[in-house]
């Protein structure tokens, strides 16, 4: 391969100029987000603005300078040769010769372009586009600089990506494919790229800024033209990677290889021309109106430029467009933004806004229509209420219909009278069930299936309730499509509505940053830590039988290592240890019980205990964490009087502390009456404080236990 | 009085120990001035008549004995002494001086070098009626050979990485490669209002800083932050964003500030507002200016909070912090501020051959056949016969003897040369004997006590 490329790049060097531009056209989207529209139309042959979409590529691709293009056609490929073999591309004048190759092995993009390493088809840089990318882009100063970079570094660079430039919320873009893109601001160079749908926060591995350079620019505001110009080691490496199915893994792969391959992608940013893909509905109404408005000059509908007969038609001011034999009925207005093909004919009293109608189709009177794409052939009786919905070819709606938004009518369907379709009703002849027995994710060859589920819909009643009384037609449930890919939104026709402020109340539920310095003191949470990290020690020790003098080596280095003082250290060890039954057992333990499991542990731990409380302080600490817990745990307070004695006896702490800490400030009531319960038998031993006050403790606690 | 200038002078220089053992850093002599003469002079050009200066005692001795402080300095001196040993961060040293501020502040710090347009900053500060605005410069490469620095250069310093949006002067983000080992992390929303973020590397902070008064009073609340560069800063860049500042807080503001007083609770959020705040608001949202396009929501994304950096592309701008920043101020320094050569009470011998480029302070003694190239020499500093000294800083009262050959080296106050000694690319310590006919090459050579120190 690296010979190959050698070889190329020596005697190319100068044919380079001279060869000829050729494209890869993927006349295929390889999923099912348009379903069931494109059960019987390949998603290519979608009119948009009452043309072919795939025209609209073609025309990009030629007036950029393509001279040869390569049709890759899978799903239903028969229709898009007929279409293309009827086209101006396959005439003998075109400028831009069309080879279609069909196969009904594509599943993805990397076959496609698998299949054209095998055949190899390409000679130089080819540009990559799909069959339904509308666009004007003039892609030759990215073309130039590809070249360039090319003959500038050996062929490191193997991808240019064309993105447009437009801020987050255009309507334009598509919400599924929006990206972020960090990259050298020299050199335009991608050095991360990944989709950002449903990520609050964006991460960038550090080793990207690594590359030398020290100005990089994160950028949001691109819109994805999915136009790439890609060298001809593009194809190479999918033949390698035999696991790149988009062109998303393609980059993903080639960023993260990148130290070892040693490839590189480029971007190239256009701030005006125009250059979409309609990847869903909600794209392809977006798409379709900024078409009308002219933005995708010039390619404006009445342009013409596929160049077939009698399909002209007249531009007036509004965003008018008229076809001929276009007949309009009394008081019928058309605000703005609309685009009625030919032959079609409009009733009386009609209100058309933002609209394109197709060829030969009737609307009859008081229809009001906003945001409709009416295609060919339709017939719509009088009466008709249509907003934001798409409206398939041979469509009949009966008076009195009602379509929401979002709503959509696949070929042939037949609605009415006198229903309203709920918001985001899909209408079909084909009925959902009918192919999941058959194919549950293939693209099988579409002639045999669709014959054979021809049988099966008219095997099932229309159910009237849903189309109306003389429908026909089945309602089309995405949900029950069992899909193989695991992002949901896929089978959704429409795709995610276009929101802003889609984060600005997660805003509200993360005030602040969690690194937000001020209140964390980190302290605490080292606290924490420490404590379950000394409950974890002694556990451990248990277990295992570790010698005491161990564990006091782990309590110490953790000490240091959380940064904790030595009176932190006595409080935690004591609660931790008074904690443990618990924690073991469950709080449900009765006092009985948790002394008897309480005082063995104590005894082993005993040793641990005598390192740490040594000073008349130390063991004030102590005690008072014996408080705080029994505190907690009134419950308890039957075994204080247990434990404390225990420890004594242990000698943990010594008589005079805990005559002191007993005299000593009961700071609350809780804490008084603690030391009440206790006082029944400390106060005992302070009676007789005159003889010698150990032994008399010794058997003063000894009896009151 | 719009803003007032505080000048912190209370850094121990902790970067460059060997100079700074018993000079402090403000007191470094660059180009036969101490240190925080330059950027006293800035704000001085700037126009300021009262600069606060926050230093230690010891600075403050010298200072009033320091001449050119005296003759050069025109400004009201108001001097703050802080203790010399207290682990005091800048931040607090503002916490310590908050009765003085009454209007917004302008911090610098005593080791900036620059003849930069100090408006740019200021007015970056005024008109975005920014929180913080602060100064930044690409970072300069010091070409000369450090002294007693083996390898041609050390690792290099964790970057900083900035984050300005498009117009490159709002200030969007602010890490440390340090922190970022699991990567670069930012909020979508953030993205979503500044689509385009340009994240630079190659800066230098120079720790000069615009601050709202709001800001010093927050300070006085929140004792957790104790220093600007490493706290306060990235807490103000990262707050910009939350929606708890955000939030419009300030209509009830007057209330709440004279609850705040009667409670006499602690504030732990950030009151951005002035007096004239609802007149500021009512200008915006009557105005049909916005700071960004693309989107249709209001200026500043109705945040309230805001950061605002200015980029110097060119012109000298030095943080004096290490030995090689502090030799290229060195070289620097004189010529950027027009300084004489030869201070009229230096002593020179006829004979002596003097370079354009050097710099000689009052009271020197030059004997005859002296070579001077590229070199700084201190005041009172003696240099006897047949000595050639090249690329060298020579600080205060040194001795060189007879025939010594001194080539790239920094040689501190009160040093003493002897007779016939070769020193290449040393530094010597302050008060240090050099023993006559030494040979050194790449040395620091300093006091055994300083090394303890160490």
């Amino acid at each position: 391969m690296a010979g190959k490329g050698g070889k190329q790049s020596r005697a190319g060097d100068q044919e380079e100029e001279e060869q000829p531009l050729q494209a890869v056209l993927v006349a295929d989207s390889f999923n099912r987000r348009f379903f069931p529209v494109t059960k019987d139309q390949p998603r290519a042959l979608l009119p948009l603005g009452n043309v072919a979409m795939i025209d609209y590529t073609l025309e990009f691709l030629t007036s950029t300078g393509v001279q040869e293009t390569f049709v890759f056609c899978c799903w239903m490929a028969s229709k898009i040769k007929e279409h293309l073999l009827k086209s101006k591309w396959c005439r003998p004048t075109s400028p831009n010769t069309v080879h279609i190759i069909t196969s009904e092995m594509y599943r993805s993009l990397g076959d496609v372009l698998r299949d054209v390493d095998a055949k190899s088809l390409v000679r130089s840089d080819f540009v990559l586009v799909y069959g339904d990318v509308v666009s004007n882009v003039d892609i030759s100063q990215a073309l130039q600089e590809h070249r360039h970079r090319r003959k500038m570094d050996k062929n490191i660079s193997v991808m240019t990506m064309i993105c447009k430039e437009s801020s987050p919320g255009h309507k334009s873009r598509c919400e599924e494919d929006d990206v972020i893109v960090a990259m050298d601001s020299r050199s335009q160079r991608i050095l991360h790229y990944h989709k950002t749908q449903g990520l609050k926060r964006l991460q960038f591995p550090v080793n990207i800024f690594h590359s030398g350079s020290n100005e990089f620019e994160i950028r949001h505001d691109l819109l994805d033209c999915h136009i790439s110009i890609c060298s001809p080691q593009v194809a190479e490496l999918f033949t390698d990677n035999f696991d790149y199915q988009t062109r998303n893994d393609f980059v993903r792969g080639i960023l993260v290889n990148e130290e070892i391959l040693g490839n590189q992608i480029h971007m190239h940013v256009t701030k005006d021309g125009y250059g979409v893909r309609v990847s869903n509905l909600l794209m392809y109404d977006s798409v379709s109106s900024d078409l009308v408005r002219r933005w995708v000059y010039p390619l404006t509908p009445e342009a013409n430029f596929v160049d077939q007969k009698g399909r002209s038609c007249t531009y007036s001011r509004h965003n008018v467009y008229r076809g001929s034999g276009v007949s309009l009925g009394h008081g019928s207005q058309m605000e703005e933004n609309v685009l009625i093909g030919c032959d079609t004919s409009i009733g009386a009293n009609c209100y058309i806004s933002n609209s394109v109608i197709g060829n030969n189709c009737t609307i009859g009177d008081n229809v009001n229509l906003d945001h409709a794409y009416i295609w060919n052939n339709v017939h719509i009786a009088s009466n008709v209420v249509i907003s934001q919905s798409v409206v398939c070819d041979k469509v009949e709606v009966k008076t009195g219909v009602t379509l929401n938004k979002q709503c959509v009518l696949a070929y042939n369907v037949v609605i009415g009278p006198d229903i309203s379709l709920p918001e985001g009703t899909v209408v079909s002849m084909h009925h959902p069930d009918e192919e999941e027995d058959e194919d549950d994710d293939e693209f099988l060859s579409d002639d045999a299936e669709v014959g054979h589920s021809k049988d099966k819909t008219k095997l099932k009643a229309f159910n009237p309730a849903e189309v109306g009384a003389e429908g026909k037609g089945y309602i089309w449930k995405a949900s029950s499509l069992d899909d193989t890919e695991d992002e949901e939104l896929s089978q959704c026709l429409w795709g995610l509505v276009l929101n802003p402020d889609i984060d600005s109340e997660s805003e509200d539920s993360e005030p602040d940053d969690p690194d937000d310095p001020v209140i964390p003191s980190p302290e605490t949470d080292d606290v924490k830590v420490f404590q379950m990290e000394v409950l974890g020690t002694l556990q451990r020790g248990l277990e295992e039988n570790i010698g005491f003098d161990n564990l006091v080596l782990e309590i110490n280095s953790l000490k240091y290592a959380y940064n904790i003082t030595m009176k932190e250290v006595i409080q935690i060890l004591t609660s931790v240890v008074l904690e443990y039954p618990f924690q073991q057992q469950g709080p449900q333990l009765t006092p009985a019980q948790y002394v008897a499991l309480l005082l063995p542990l104590l005894k082993k731990w005993a040793p641990v205990f005598k390192n740490y409380v040594k000073r008349v302080q130390d063991h004030l600490d102590c005690l008072s964490a014996f408080e705080e817990h029994f505190l907690e745990q009134d419950s308890h307070w039957p075994a204080m009087v247990k434990v404390l004695m225990n420890m004594y006896q242990l000698e943990i702490l010594e008589e005079e502390t805990i005559l002191r800490w007993f005299s000593q400030g009961a700071t609350t009531d809780k804490s008084r009456q603690l030391r009440k319960n206790q006082g029944v038998r400390t106060g005992w031993c302070k009676g007789p404080g005159e003889c010698k006050e150990g032994v008399q403790l010794k058997e003063l606690v000894f009896f009151s236990s | 009085m719009e803003l007032q200038a505080v000048l912190m002078a209370a850094g121990g220089g902790s970067r460059m120990t060997d100079l700074t053992y018993n000079t402090p850093k403000a007191m470094l002599p660059v180009g036969n001035k101490p240190l925080m003469w330059y950027p006293l002079n800035l704000l001085e050009r700037m126009g300021f008549e009262e600069v606060i200066v926050i230093t230690t005692k010891e600075v403050q001795k010298m200072m009033s004995t320091d001449p050119k402080m005296k003759l050069d300095v025109k400004m009201k001196l108001d001097v703050v002494c802080i203790q010399e040993d207290g682990d005091m961060g800048t931040a607090d040293a503002l916490r310590h001086i908050q009765q003085k501020i009454k209007t917004d502040i302008l911090v610098v710090s005593c080791d900036l070098i620059t003849d930069v347009a100090l408006h740019e900053v200021v007015d970056l500060f005024r008109a975005h009626n920014a929180t913080l605005a602060m100064l930044m410069s690409k970072a300069h490469e010091f070409t000369e050979t450090v002294p007693g620095q083996k390898g041609k250069k050390k690792t290099a310093e964790q970057r900083d990485f900035v984050g300005v949006d498009q117009s490159g002067k709002r200030l969007l983000f602010m890490a440390n490669e340090a922190d970022l080992e699991d990567g670069l992390s930012i909020r979508k929303s953030i993205m979503r209002k500044h689509p385009r973020m340009h994240i630079k590397t190659g800066l230098v902070d120079a720790h000069l800083y615009c601050l709202k008064k709001a800001v010093v009073d927050f300070l006085a609340d929140n004792k957790s932050i104790s220093s600007i560069r490493g706290e306060l800063v990235p807490y103000l860049v990262r707050k910009q964003f939350s929606k708890t500042t955000n939030c419009p807080k300030i209509k009830d503001d007057a209330e709440d500030q004279n609850q705040k007083k009667n409670d006499g609770s602690t504030n732990h959020e950030l009151l951005i507002s002035s007096r004239d705040e609802p007149l500021l608001q009512l200008a915006q949202d009557r105005s049909c200016w916005n700071d960004h396009r693309g989107d249709m929501s209001e200026a500043y994304h109705g945040g309230k909070l805001r950061c605002y950096v200015h980029i110097m592309d060119e012109g000298p701008c030095y943080r004096v912090n290490t030995l090689a920043a502090y030799i290229e101020a060195n070289r620097l320094a004189p010529k950027l501020f027009e300084e004489v050569p030869v201070h009229p009470s230096a002593v020179i011998s006829e004979r002596c051959q003097m370079g354009s480029d050097s710099y000689i302070g009052a009271m020197c003694q030059i004997a005859d056949k002296t070579s001077i190239k590229r070199s700084t020499i201190g005041n009172s500093t003696t240099v006897k016969e047949k000595v050639k000294v090249a690329n060298s800083i020579i600080m205060h009262g040194v001795t060189i003897e007879e025939g010594c050959n001194i080539q790239g080296s920094v040689i501190c106050s009160n040093a003493v040369i002897g007779r016939g000694a070769d020193l290449k690319y040393c530094l010597v310590g302050n008060g240090q004997q050099i023993e006559p006919e030494a040979e050194r090459t790449n040395e620091v050579i300093v006091g055994a006590d300083q090394l303890m120190e160490i």
